[in-house]
């Protein structure tokens, strides 16, 4: 019962990019903990770097992205939000939800993504002009 | 006698003849009421696989449905379909959220 509750969220959320990368780390194991001690499993957590800001958030320009994919129980998910808010370091959070088609959506994307990348680059290696270094470096990545 | 003296100075009316002009030459004086106009066949872009998955995370490919000025351009002009648009809008809506598009771009402030 409880194994089919679990979901699977999608959650980003902006630090402030004034911090030390160190400060920046410390704050992103506190998250994985976190996530793992509310009987989480963490799937992807991904730093994106620092960013510019399309508008400013707090007075602040910049801001350091970070990108989570996890499965959760649903409850947990008001607890995190709840986490986020009383983290002072943390200027924005989004958590989604990802549904089964979107899951499945995605996958055949990176799929797609891949067979147009390999099919890009083989008819780049016969209408240039093949310089055994050019074609040495498509073996290579095969 | 009318139609002749009428056809000589000025046609008026759209007919057969009418039409023969448009494809003689260019239909200049044809406004949109004047036979079938010949229009570019715009198409969902995100209809050509079957399952779409629209990431919010991507600002590039979002920045194409969103005008100058950071508004969501509507379907009727980029010629997206309704559940495609309705998915579109939500990414769009995330990403401003999460600062990665303005709600009103630099040049309008």
């Amino acid at each position: 019962m409880e194994q089919q509750r679990r979901k699977v969220y999608e959650t980003t959320f902006i630090l402030n990019a004034t911090l030390d990368d160190a400060q920046i780390d410390q704050i992103i194991e506190k998250f994985r903990d976190f996530v793992t001690k509310q009987a989480g499993e963490m799937k992807v957590l991904e730093k994106w770097g620092r960013k510019r800001l399309s508008y400013p958030i707090q007075k602040k320009n910049n801001g350091f992205y970070v990108i989570s994919e996890f499965t959760a129980p649903s409850d947990m998910i008001s607890k995190l939000e709840r986490y986020y808010a009383l983290d002072e370091n943390i200027m924005r959070f989004l958590t989604i939800q990802l549904s089964e088609k979107a899951l499945k959506a995605r996958e055949q994307q990176a799929k797609l993504i891949e067979k147009e990348e390999s099919a890009e680059l083989k008819p780049a290696v016969r209408t240039g002009a093949p310089g055994e270094s050019e074609l040495k470096a498509t073996e290579g990545r095969k | 006698m009318m139609e002749r003296s009428s056809r000589s100075q000025r046609p008026q009316r759209g007919g057969s003849r009418m039409q023969q002009r448009g494809n003689q030459r260019g239909n200049q004086r044809g406004g949109p009421q004047r036979g079938p106009q010949i229009r570019k066949k715009r198409s969902c872009r995100f209809c050509d696989h079957k399952d779409v998955y629209i990431d919010y995370k991507n600002e590039k490919k979002l920045q194409r449905f969103v005008s100058e000025q950071g508004r969501i351009i509507p379907k009727r002009i980029t010629g997206t379909c309704s559940r495609h648009q309705r998915m579109l809008v939500q990414a769009i809506k995330r990403a401003r959220h999460l600062a990665l598009l303005p709600f009103v771009s630099e040049a309008v402030k």
